[in-house]
């Protein structure tokens, strides 16, 4: 759960919020703070240049154009306002009677420039307090003398309690931490809500995906995906479909295996068994043993077909590319065949000129060839007819094998050669023994990069074509 | 009794008409659908064996037209097919039993029997007719303690009529029931093994066992 987008894009959303907001608030107060000092602080010079421009210099007598302390500024005790005035000599030359025991700092500074600071007096009062260092106006009707008394100077500070401005400062921050917290929280429960719906779509997806086993391949995605999802599912829905593919063909073809090897297991077993069930003679014995020996022979002929099927499927056959002469080939697979097929009174005739050659695993080749004279040996009416012939079609040599007495349509010879994939239709005779047979010819066609079709003629001629690869000249 | 084997492969065909001629059926048999439909639809048979993948109609199509047609004989269906579906689809389409190849000979000549058993509303595996016993499985009769040896045809003979003892048996319904499609033997042949039965069952000086109904046919008095 901890690695899962929703509390990843949570988490970013969250962070990404909580610093734009901490930004923020921080650039306000700040803003905010300056520019209440700054007031609160003009106001005070302003108060330090009026008091400044009422002291008056009469030699060393320092004088106040007005009673300061009679001032309403300096006499309100809720929000009292100080000062305190140093001659040149340091010694203090007047100070607010407010102060009492305090004192209020000296602040040093270039002549007629207000500088300002804070102050905290011994009753533990905040204060923000400016220092002006004037010249005094030289008393009246002393002008002349100015010159001499020009260089005293005085130093003046002034001071006014801003607890009011910090309280108010603190209340700013207390609102701007309040409003932060509050939006952080707000902002988690809708980025929760906004990303539990987007991703919606994925977790119903997901749950989709993970009720699909392999019992039910044929269930596809159907939930609504967003756009960025919808090649992600299209692509899953067509693995879907491959894979049920796949299964499919594989448990038809583990039931048709079962059923090619079943039923001359069932013929096997009974035969044994009708002849162990009483006392025979020794002919009856035989002709039971014959029978069964032909079934096992037929079974170890298609469990040997089916190995080969599943090695080329898995890709575990080496091909050669010889030349082959498929004249001689034919000649000596026939050889085996020729007894059985006379005895039938068929005709075979083997046309392909000698010098005929093509490229191609001769081993394999060998097996193709055999199955399909095989099968045309046992199809062939009685008395009819083989022929296998060949011609040069540009870089490639065409085989042409037919035989006469094909009962097929034209529909079921195009379907021959996957009649092992469709054992579960009803099959007409010359397909129902064909079992695994022709299901190898094909296999083994395609991996000898070959091309094999089968047609019918109105004259019940069944014919397979056979295109392989010309050999170099 | 008369078995229809519709089987496409040959040696299990013939072993199967073999091993059933010697359990004492009149066997026919064939390797095509349509043959054995029409076969089916001829003949009279107590029970049909059925493959279902053949050429020509498969096994499922000639049970489908022969249910359609009102046909109630009893079918097997023997099929390499062994899922669950195939063996319900065939159970629903109308068969009375169903056997997984490869089976035991022993096992498809028991459920045969079940099934002539129920063709004859009995579930005995022996009948008895006063004091004449037929043990079914074992094809044996005894009147009281003696055991009575008979031939295949004749134990046939009285097995069928036993079966349906009290009804009264035609000869051509003897005929259909004992003897095989191919076979030549004419219907008289009936009574000349119904004349081997008496003289094997019946005590002298008591009345035949098996009545001779005139212009019908023959019938076993059912009864103890």
């Amino acid at each position: 759960m901890k690695n899962s987008l929703k509390n990843r894009l949570l988490a970013g959303i969250v962070t990404a919020t909580i610093l734009l907001l901490a930004t923020f608030s921080l650039t306000i107060y700040l803003s905010i703070r300056a520019a209440l000092i700054s007031q609160f602080d003009a106001s005070l010079a302003s108060v330090a240049r009026v008091l400044a421009g009422s002291v008056e210099i009469d030699g060393n007598e320092i004088e106040l154009e007005f009673e300061l302390d009679k001032m309403s500024e300096f006499r309100d005790a809720a929000r009292p306002a100080f000062y305190q005035l140093w001659a040149a000599d340091g010694s203090v030359a007047a100070r607010s009677e407010l102060l009492g025991s305090n004192d209020l700092p000296l602040l040093k500074s270039e002549t007629g420039v207000v500088v300002y600071g804070q102050f905290r007096t011994g009753d533990n009062i905040p204060l923000r307090v400016a220092g002006l260092v004037f010249a005094p106006r030289p008393a009246d009707g002393e002008e002349g003398r100015g010159a001499s008394a020009a260089r005293t100077m005085l130093s003046l500070t002034v001071g006014r309690d801003c607890r009011g401005l910090l309280g108010q400062l603190r209340f700013l921050r207390r609102l701007l931490v309040a409003a932060c917290g509050a939006v952080t929280i707000l902002s988690v429960a809708i980025a929760a809500a906004v990303v539990r719906r987007g991703l919606g779509p994925l977790n119903a997806i997901a749950r989709e995906i993970a009720a699909i086993n392999q019992e039910n391949l044929g269930a596809r995605i159907g939930a609504a995906a967003p756009a960025e999802i919808l090649p992600v599912k299209d692509r899953l829905n067509d693995l879907l479909a491959g894979l049920e593919d796949v299964f499919n063909r594989e448990r038809r073809f583990t039931a048709d295996v079962a059923h090619e090897l079943r039923t001359p297991l069932a013929g096997l077993r009974s035969t044994m068994e009708v002849a162990l069930s009483r006392r025979r003679d020794e002919d009856e014995y035989k002709a039971a043993l014959v029978d069964s020996l032909a079934i096992v022979v037929g079974m170890n002929e298609m469990v040997n077909s089916l190995l080969m099927l599943a090695r080329l499927d898995a890709g575990r056959v080496r091909l050669g590319a010889e030349q082959v002469r498929p004249a001689e080939v034919i000649n000596s697979l026939w050889s085996a065949l020729a007894e059985k097929a006379t005895e039938r009174g068929i005709t075979f005739e083997n046309q392909i000129p000698e010098d005929v050659t093509c490229r191609s695993d001769a081993e394999h080749l060998a097996i193709v060839l055999r199955n399909l004279l095989e099968n045309a040996a046992e199809y062939t009416n009685q008395a009819g007819r083989i022929e296998v012939a060949a011609r040069q079609a540009g870089d490639f040599v065409e085989l042409v094998l037919s035989n006469t007495g094909c009962e097929l349509s034209a529909e079921e010879a195009s379907q021959v050669f996957d009649s092992f994939w469709r054992a579960d239709q009803s099959r007409s005779e010359a397909v129902a023994h064909c079992g695994v047979g022709l299901a190898l010819v094909k296999r083994i066609t395609a991996a000898l990069n070959a091309e094999i079709t089968a047609t019918v003629t109105q004259e019940k001629t069944f014919r397979i074509t056979l295109r392989l690869p010309r050999a170099a000249e | 009794m008369r078995l229809l084997v519709i089987e496409d492969y040959r040696p299990l065909r013939e072993s199967l008409a073999k091993g059933l001629r010697e359990a004492g059926f009149a066997v026919d048999s064939t390797g095509d659908g349509s043959e054995g439909l029409w076969y089916a639809r001829s003949n009279e048979y107590d029970v049909i064996l059925l493959d279902l993948m053949l050429p020509g109609i498969d096994g499922l199509g000639i049970l489908k037209k022969l249910r359609c047609g009102g046909d109630k004989t009893h079918i097997l269906i023997l099929t390499a097919k062994d899922t669950i579906e195939d063996r319900v689809e065939g159970l629903d389409l109308g068969a009375d039993d169903y056997l997984v190849k490869p089976f035991a000979f022993e096992e498809l000549l028991a459920r045969v029997r079940a099934l002539l058993r129920r063709s004859y509303r009995s579930k005995n595996p022996s009948i008895r007719i006063k004091d004449v016993e037929l043990d079914l499985a074992g094809q044996r009769v005894r009147r009281g303690k003696n055991e009575i040896s008979l031939t295949r045809r004749e134990y046939a003979l009285l097995e069928y009529l036993a079966m349906r003892a009290g009804e009264t048996v035609s000869r051509t319904d003897i005929w259909e029931h004992l003897y095989e499609f191919t076979s030549s033997a004419s219907s008289n042949v009936v009574d000349v093994y119904i004349g081997y039965l008496r003289k094997k069952l019946d005590e002298v000086g008591k009345p035949s066992l098996i009545k001779t109904i005139r212009g019908k046919g023959y019938t076993l008095e059912a009864g103890r």
